[in-house]
Order: C-alpha cells, then structure tokens, then sequence
C-alpha cells in the first residue's frame, strides 16, 4: 500500500528532472580541470611529481620550461594543487568538457624563468616589492 | 539527400540505444552511467535506453582501462554491435588509462583496438556529462549515416574474421 | 461474415491501420506513466515509433542455412498472428463474427509466445535458451487460469463467438472471470513483476539476445500488437452494450487506455519476480479463482 501512495504522489509531484541540456550546479569545492598561472609559477616542478596520473608534464630549458597538462590524462586527484607552493595551480568548479579527439584538451605552456627571489639573511636584501613569489623565501633546508 | 535517408539521420539521433560494457574498471563510471538513469537526470528523456545485448544497441559506451584479459572480449562485443554505431569512451581510463598508465596488466587506451567517436573525461565523469557525451555520439552516428546516405549493410572488415572465428565456435 | 468484412477487419479498423498506431501508442502510455510514477519524465510522444524506423535501418548479422530462415521468419509470424489476432477483436456492434471465433483469437494470442520460445532455441545462444525455457514455464503457468477464466466466461453463455460475449449481461461470474484475466494479463505482456523472460541485464534479453535490426523491429511491433490484443480483449468485454456504431469505437478505446494505465501501475510498483515464484503465484493463488469461476460456469449451465 505505501508503494501505491509514493506512485501517486510522485506522479502528481510533477518530475524531478533536469531537462536536456540543463546541467546542475556544482559545489565550489568541486575538483575539475587545473588551472595554471604562468606568471606565478616557479618552474620546481614538484606538481609533476605528485602527479599520479602522469598528466603533468614539465622539461626544463635554458631559461625557459615547458609546462603541459592533459586534462584526459588527469584524474582530478588535487595533489599538484596541494603540493603548489607558488599557488600556481587552482582546480575549477566545473566539469572537463567532453571531447571527440585524444589529446585535444591538452594545455602546454612555455615559461620564461624569473629572476630568483633574493636570498634571505643578506643584510639589505628584504625588497620584497619586486619578489615575484608571495611566499616568503625559506631558508634552505626549510619546514617541508 | 532524399526522404527516406533524412527520416533516418532523425530517427538515429533521436532514439540511441546503448550498450555498456567493462573492461576492467574499478566500477567509478558504471556506477555514474546507470545513476544516468535515475529521476534526476534521467537519460530516458532522450530516448536513450540501456539494452540487454549488444546487437540491439547502436552505441557502446565502455568504461574502464583496457585489460589484457578483456581485450578479445572488447572485440567481440565491438563487432556484434550492428549497423550504424558508435563508440563512447566513458572516464579518463579508457581515453588514456589514467593512473594505471605503467601496469602490466593493460593493453593500451581503448582507441588502439577500436575506433571511438567521444570521449567524456573525469573521473568518474559526472551523469550529465555522460548524457552529454552519448547525446553528440547520437549526432555522430545521424551524421555519419547521413554521409554515407545509403542503409549500410556490411560490418568493417576486421570484423568478418571476428565473426568467423565466433560462428566457427558456435557450430562446432 | 464475408470477404470484404473480413479485409476490413483485418486492414484498417481494429486491423493494422489502426493496431499498429495503438500499438505504438500504447506502449508509449506505459513507458511515460511508469515514469511519471517514478518522478521522471519520460520518453517523447513519438518514442516508440522512433525506435521501430530506426531499427529498420540497421544492419542484421549474417545468418548461414535454415537457421537464417528461421530466425527471420519467427518475428513475421509473431507479428501476422498477433495482428490477425487484433482483427477479431468484437468492437464495433454489428461487424459479424463466426461461430467459434473465440478459439481462433486464442490460438493467435499464443501464437507470439510461441514464436518468441522458438526463436531463443533456434539462436543456439545459451541466453537464448535459458531465457526460452523461462518464457515456457511462465507461458504453461498463466495460460491454465486464463483458459479456464474465458471457457468459464463461454460456457455461462452456451456461446464461443465472440460478440455474442461482449454483449453478455452482467453476472457476477461475469467479474470473476475478467479478473482472473487480468490478472493473467501482465505474465501475458511480460510487464513486471512477470517480466521474466526479457531480463535486460540478467540473461542479456533472453531470446531476443541475438537479434537486430529488422527483425528486432517485428518483435517490438508484435509485441504492441500484443498489448492492443490483450487489453482489446478485456476491455471489449467490459465494455456496456453501445448501439451507436461511432461511439463504439472510442469506448472501446478508452477502455483499453484505462486498462494500459491499471497495468502500468502494476508494473511501476512490483520488482520481478524469479520464475519459481511466478510460477507458484498462478498455480496456488490464482487457480482457485480460475476453478471457481469454471465450476460455477458448469454448475449454472447444468441447472437451465
């Protein structure tokens, strides 16, 4: 008997339904594609470390690296987002798009290097204006 | 392009009937392909039904990074698919195997043994990508047969020996 | 009744010209209330007959020797039969019928279910088989009580034509009769919860597993045929005795409508049942009611 009351109350209740193509918000936590700022980046390339799905590609230059990200090789883990110390690296709330070619998502960046930060305990050298990373400069053999 | 071949491209479109099959997922995806299904987002409202055997199907939709062991199986199923059809590849494994890129265990991304039309990323993707990703594989095939403009009535030749192999075991 | 009574009961009313688009109709009804039931919407208007040209366009896998021609002529006897079968149909009033015309609407009602058995055997696929044995056991189960509940109907009246049996008057009998009918209707249909035989994930469509194209189209349309049969039957034995010649046709109908609408209730609100419990469901709960209805069918002819 309940399951004839909850098929008359659905079928009144009108459709809970999302009609095509209307897709449902997502939460601003939601993990999707990552989004790279070169101008933050500072070429360590530990986000392609923590990669676990080899979607992050890095090889360095002369002055210059090469930075790419392949969103169907990616698994929307966040650990490059997590591991980023220049904050370089955010995730979208967004789904990754679908696609009818491999490879077709695939973002490489050619980034020039920046002049290092100046070291810390020099006497004189706290100009910070022109740092380029917000992080402060750690002492060598730091806190990680 | 005359009647007949239009009524058709518009009937493709408009009613994709799927078959899903696994080659070795962790199950991520096939769980979101038939929650696909449910009140909310409700495939059905496409005309999109999930069928029992894949002759009946036109569109596969394959999930998971694909194992040696499933390789044959994947084949198979790709050459009793009939008629005008179409490949989805379901998550981030089957496109490009994702985090199991240096197993052992694998034969490759999917599009190595047969052709695929749309991949739909993520990891699981969500239902509504899913939707998304078989509604443009129901556009390829209306355009595809457009193309072709003719009731196709051969299977792709690496199939013929698929099927002799298979009617061979069947008769035996 | 004569030759061009005869065609035109088979060709245009309640023939294919109007089953086939009830047909479609029908199973629309039931996909689109079983979902609106399920708080989805459901399938557009046009669905089913999207499916049905669609199909006609794909290709069929090749099929060597006599098997081929089996396996292609099954469906067109499912789908002759079940569409000879609407034809009898006593809708309109006075559109005649011929002594025993009852039995012949029964032997083309089971016509598809035995062409669907057959077709799983001659797949030589082993889901076929395990889905054919299926649709036996339920055919062997339901058919006792619906036999016994329209013989029981028959006998009360001394008749088997049929629009002498539409046009019975009301007994309680009458109602038992129907009931038991009913009640065989969705095994008949292979709606839940007696969806049985076409597990979709289970045995991977059973004895349709292997095949496609055109011929898929055939069983689809026998199987709307089948539902504008089964539910004609009833409703044109429910129907009141209407004079008018145009507004039999739409109560019939209606009729009909209504009793897609009761069986998909039934459907959207029962899981399916395995074959021992369906099975057991027909031989011990509804067989008395089917043995009732026949004894008092006897028991009142024995005493005018």
């Amino acid at each position: 008997m309940n399951m004839l009351i909850m098929l008359w109350r659905n079928f009144w209740g009108g459709a809970r339904t999302l009609r095509f193509p209307a897709r449902p918000k997502v939460t601003g936590r939601f993990r999707g594609q990552v989004r790279f700022d070169p101008s933050l980046c500072t070429g360590c390339a530990v986000c392609r470390f923590r990669c676990t799905s080899r979607a992050i590609e890095y090889k360095a230059g002369k002055g210059e690296f090469y930075w790419s990200y392949d969103p169907g090789q990616c698994t929307f883990c966040g650990r490059c987002v997590e591991g980023c110390k220049a904050q370089a690296l955010s995730q979208e709330s967004a789904c990754p798009p679908i696609y009818t070619n491999l490879g077709e998502l695939k973002k490489s960046y050619t980034v020039a290097r920046k002049a290092p930060a100046p070291k810390a305990g020099a006497p004189a050298a706290k100009t910070s204006a022109a740092a380029p990373t917000p992080a402060p400069v750690p002492a060598p053999g730091g806190d990680e | 392009m005359n009647l007949w071949n239009r009524m058709m491209c518009f009937c493709r479109r408009k009613s994709p009937w799927l078959f899903h099959m696994n080659s070795g997922s962790c199950n991520g995806c096939d769980i979101e392909l038939v929650a696909s299904l449910s009140p909310r987002y409700d495939a059905e409202q496409l005309g999109i039904r999930l069928e029992g055997s894949p002759r009946h199907a036109d569109i596969l939709c394959i999930t998971g990074p694909v194992t040696k062991n499933s390789v044959n199986a994947i084949k198979t199923v790709y050459c009793q698919v009939c008629g005008p059809k179409a490949v989805v590849a379901i998550g981030s494994c089957p496109a490009t195997t994702n985090v199991f890129i240096d197993s052992r265990t694998l034969a490759g991304p999917l599009n190595k043994h047969i052709p695929v039309d749309v991949f739909v990323p993520g990891c699981p993707p969500r239902p509504d990508a899913i939707i998304q990703g078989v509604a443009k594989a129901a556009e390829i095939l209306a355009e595809r047969s457009a193309a072709q403009s003719a009731v196709p009535a051969v299977q792709e030749p690496e199939c013929a020996e698929a099927i002799a192999a298979e009617s061979g075991e069947v008769h035996s | 009744m004569n030759l061009t009574t005869a065609l035109a009961r088979l060709l245009i009313f309640p023939g294919l010209l109007f089953a086939v688009p009830a047909a479609w109709f029908f199973l629309w009804v039931e996909r689109k209330s079983v979902a609106m039931m399920q708080g989805r919407i459901g399938p557009p208007f046009m669905q089913p007959t999207l499916d049905f040209v669609k199909l006609l366009g794909k290709s069929t896998p090749s099929r060597m020797g006599i098997e081929g021609w089996l396996m292609r002529a099954w469906p067109l006897i499912a789908v002759s039969s079940a569409a000879g079968a609407v034809a009898l149909l006593p809708v309109l009033p006075s559109s005649g019928g011929f002594e025993g015309d009852l039995i012949l609407l029964l032997a083309l009602l089971e016509l598809p279910s035995v062409c669907i058995i057959a077709a799983g055997f001659t797949s030589r696929s082993i889901f076929g088989e395990i889905g054919s044995a299926r649709e036996a056991a339920l055919a062997v189960a339901y058919n006792v009580v619906f036999l016994l509940a329209v013989v029981s109907i028959a006998a009360a009246q001394h008749t088997f034509r049929l629009d002498a049996l539409a046009q019975m008057p009301n007994t309680p009998l009458r109602w038992l009769g129907i009931a038991a009918m009913l009640v065989c209707l969705p095994a008949k249909l292979h709606i839940n919860p007696f969806s049985l035989p076409n597990a979709e994930q289970e045995i991977y469509s059973g004895p349709m597993v292997e095949y496609a194209g055109p011929e898929l189209a055939m069983w689809e349309l026998s199987h709307g045929l089948e539902w504008v049969t089964a539910t004609g039957l009833v409703a044109a034995l429910v129907a009141p005795h209407v004079p008018m010649v145009w507004l039999a046709g739409p109560v019939f109908v209606a009729l009909s409508f209504a009793i897609v609408l009761l069986l998909s209730v039934l459907a959207a609100a029962t899981a399916r049942l395995a074959i021992d419990t369906s099975v057991r469901f027909y031989w011990q709960c509804t067989l008395i009611f089917a043995v009732l209805a026949i004894s008092s069918a006897l028991i009142l002819r024995m005493r005018t």
